[in-house]
């Protein structure tokens, strides 16, 4: 079986075709050649019995009574007759004998002296020249004992009309396979499209641009995009899940830590203790944060729009950095992202205040599509980072538990999260404000 | 100045307590939701301090609550969710500050104190009325370049005209905002402190302004 449902149905329908035509085409030839066998036959009868009204009551034939019909009245025109008589007597219409019986006929089943009751029996033989002939014995019961009567005509007369009838017939039943061919082929494209349709979906919501597969599908298919809808929204839910269990975990971890921040503050007086407290607090977030990732090729995902993250992002950041008046410059318009919302807000909220912590006075944020990714840049004019400093910024695959403060405390959470997502983070030097440029690549 | 403390864990709200008062603030404190959702909006406070995470009704909606109600009272989030989503939808429910658990009290104290400033119209750390100059930033007061010793409910008291300067305060918002929400306040308690601070910073600076309340000036 083919691996294909097209080809599965292909291979069934052309199957079925071919044999329906091939029963059709050997029927009608059937019917074809009795017809004409028929009146073949008929005209072998009707000499027959012309030559059993000749026989008399000793099985002798009167040959004045025995008429030529047409065919048989012309010398070698293969049409042939002969009477044998119970003593062995031979009478024909020429100097041929009529063919050796191939298959002998089969004994007559009754053999009546009334020529009007009796019933010939066919047979097929050739002559001497080979050709193949049809012939019809008539056996009459006579005083003397059984007169065989033999009338015998070549088949090539019943074969050229049937040749004839045969080739326009089977051009037709070619022209009605091919026809049949491509309305199978037509009917399958049509029939399988919403498959395709379906696929095409699925593939929109992985990648995605879309919430759900459309349900709007033929009947057969309508429960299985339903079944996908209530899968991808129950991975959804599942995400949705696991981030209030992360938010309730991160609550119940870090009150009682801040707890007992507070109570260290007051009788840590060397800050060792506090320097512990923080080293757990730093441990914490991260896997709390990782955990709080989005999985890659989760459903769910939607391309969002870039704009208002940042906007939002950056209204958060003046709140949070109130007494550093910094100009930020956005120019991300139009520009979406294929990541989840909560991981965006993450990697571009790290770098964003990475660059408020470091800036002198500016920001600028811009981004563009390029090679099928959406790339964004994050440049500030403060000091930035020197070669040595940046590679130790971002080592690759080293986690922020490992990391030590300093710069930039959320550029390797980005770079995990953006590594997951299937992008990156590199670090550079901004070429328009002269601090740091943070290039984060993210699918489209 | 009066500040709301909305948090459930007890150790760490009566440790944040602790630190506030050490700090001349007045402090009261809800243990949920309801409570902390309930006194916001009955009561006057200089800010809050509100976690997200609360038994009985969450932070954020309390929040959303006294925005709708148009109480514009600077709130400081105190929250164990650090994620910057968090931080968008914090801001966007009204939130002015947003600091992370686990935190040092200090900064709790910076925050909410640049918070009050700013909600009373100083981009500065610094306010002066003539020869009085207040620290918004630090919680001192120098007159005349000599710093000024005060009581915490001095302290409340002048911080209050501070802020407010060449504005009357009424007398009972005076009470509102240098009391905590338990305190038996005596009826010439305001005016016994008034007594005292004429005595420490000269009696010109405070004016009272008969049936309404006080006004610091340096116009006189």
């Amino acid at each position: 079986m083919p691996r294909s449902l097209f080809g599965r149905l292909l291979a069934v329908a052309t199957l079925a075709t071919l044999a329906a035509l091939l029963l059709a085409s050997v029927a009608i030839g059937h019917v074809l050649e009795r017809f004409v066998m028929r009146g073949f036959d008929d005209r072998l009868d009707a000499q027959t019995m012309v030559l059993a009204r000749a026989v008399d009551l000793r099985g002798q034939l009167d040959r004045s009574r025995a008429i030529d019909l047409p065919g048989f009245d012309e010398s070698a025109s293969g049409w042939v007759w002969q009477v044998r008589s119970p003593d062995g007597h031979l009478w024909r219409n020429g100097a041929e004998a009529p063919p050796a019986p191939v298959a002998s006929p089969p004994p007559p089943a009754s053999i009546s002296p009334d020529p009007d009751r009796a019933r010939p029996h066919p047979g097929e033989g050739r002559d001497r020249s080979g050709e193949r002939q049809h012939f019809r014995t008539l056996t009459l019961m006579r005083a003397g004992g059984p007169v065989t009567i033999t009338a015998s005509g070549p088949r090539r007369v019943v074969e050229a009309p049937l040749r004839e009838a045969m080739l326009p017939l089977l051009g037709a039943l070619a022209l009605l396979g091919t026809a049949l061919a491509a309305a199978t082929l037509v009917q399958l494209r049509i029939g399988l499209r919403p498959l395709r349709t379906l696929q095409a979906a699925l593939g929109e919501v992985i990648a995605g641009r879309q919430r759900h597969v459309p349900t709007d599908l033929p009947v057969e298919l309508a429960p299985l995009a339903g079944e996908l809808n209530t899968l991808i929204d129950q991975n959804a839910a599942g995400l949705a899940h696991a981030r209030r269990h992360v938010a309730n975990l991160a609550h119940g971890l870090k009150t009682p830590l801040a707890g007992l921040g507070l109570e260290l503050a007051e009788r840590d007086p060397d800050g060792r203790l506090a320097a512990m407290l923080a080293d757990i607090d730093r441990r914490v977030s991260h896997h709390l944060r990782r955990a709080r990732a989005a999985l890659p090729g989760a459903p769910g995902r939607v391309a969002i729009p870039l704009a208002p993250a940042v906007d939002d992002l950056v209204g958060v950041l003046r709140r949070v950095h109130a007494d550093r008046p910094i100009t930020v410059d956005v120019a991300v318009a139009g520009i979406t992202v294929g990541v989840d919302a909560q991981d965006l807000d993450e990697m571009i909220g790290n770098l964003l205040d990475n660059g408020w912590r470091y800036a002198a006075a500016a920001i600028r944020v811009t981004a563009a599509v390029e090679a099928g990714k959406v790339v964004i840049a994050i440049d500030d004019d403060g000091p930035g980072l020197d070669e040595a400093q940046r590679a130790e910024a971002l080592v690759p695959g080293r986690r922020l538990d490992e990391a030590g403060p300093g710069h930039g405390f959320g550029l390797p959470i980005t770079q995990e999260l953006a590594e997951l997502n299937g992008g990156g983070l590199l670090l550079g030097v901004s070429p328009t404000l002269g601090g740091l440029r943070a290039t984060l690549t993210l699918p489209l | 100045m009066r500040v709301l403390l909305v948090e459930d864990d007890e150790t760490l709200a009566a440790g944040i307590a602790r630190a506030l008062r050490a700090e001349n603030f007045a402090v009261d404190i809800a243990g949920n939701g309801e409570d902390g959702g309930h006194l916001g909006s009955t009561e006057r406070y200089d800010a809050a301090v509100l976690d997200l995470g609360l038994p009985l009704r969450d932070g954020l909606s309390v929040l959303r609550d006294w925005r709708a109600g148009g109480r514009d009272l600077p709130v400081l989030i105190l929250t164990a969710r650090d994620g910057w989503s968090e931080k968008v939808a914090g801001f966007k429910a009204g939130a002015d500050d947003y600091l992370v658990k686990p935190f040092r009290v200090e900064e709790v104290i910076m925050r909410l104190r640049a918070l009050v400033r700013r909600a009373a119209g100083h981009a500065g750390a610094l306010v002066a009325c003539g020869p009085l100059v207040f620290d918004a930033q630090l919680g001192t007061f120098e007159l005349d370049g000599l710093p000024v010793k005060l009581t915490a409910l001095e302290w409340r008291v002048l911080s209050t005209l501070m802020l407010r300067r060449e504005v009357v305060v009424e007398r009972a918002d005076l009470i509102e905002r240098v009391y905590e929400g338990d305190a038996d306040v005596d009826s010439n308690s305001v005016e016994v402190i008034i007594g005292r601070l004429r005595r420490k910073i000269g009696a010109t600076l405070i004016e009272t302004v008969r049936g309404r309340g006080y006004r610091l000036t340096a116009s006189v």
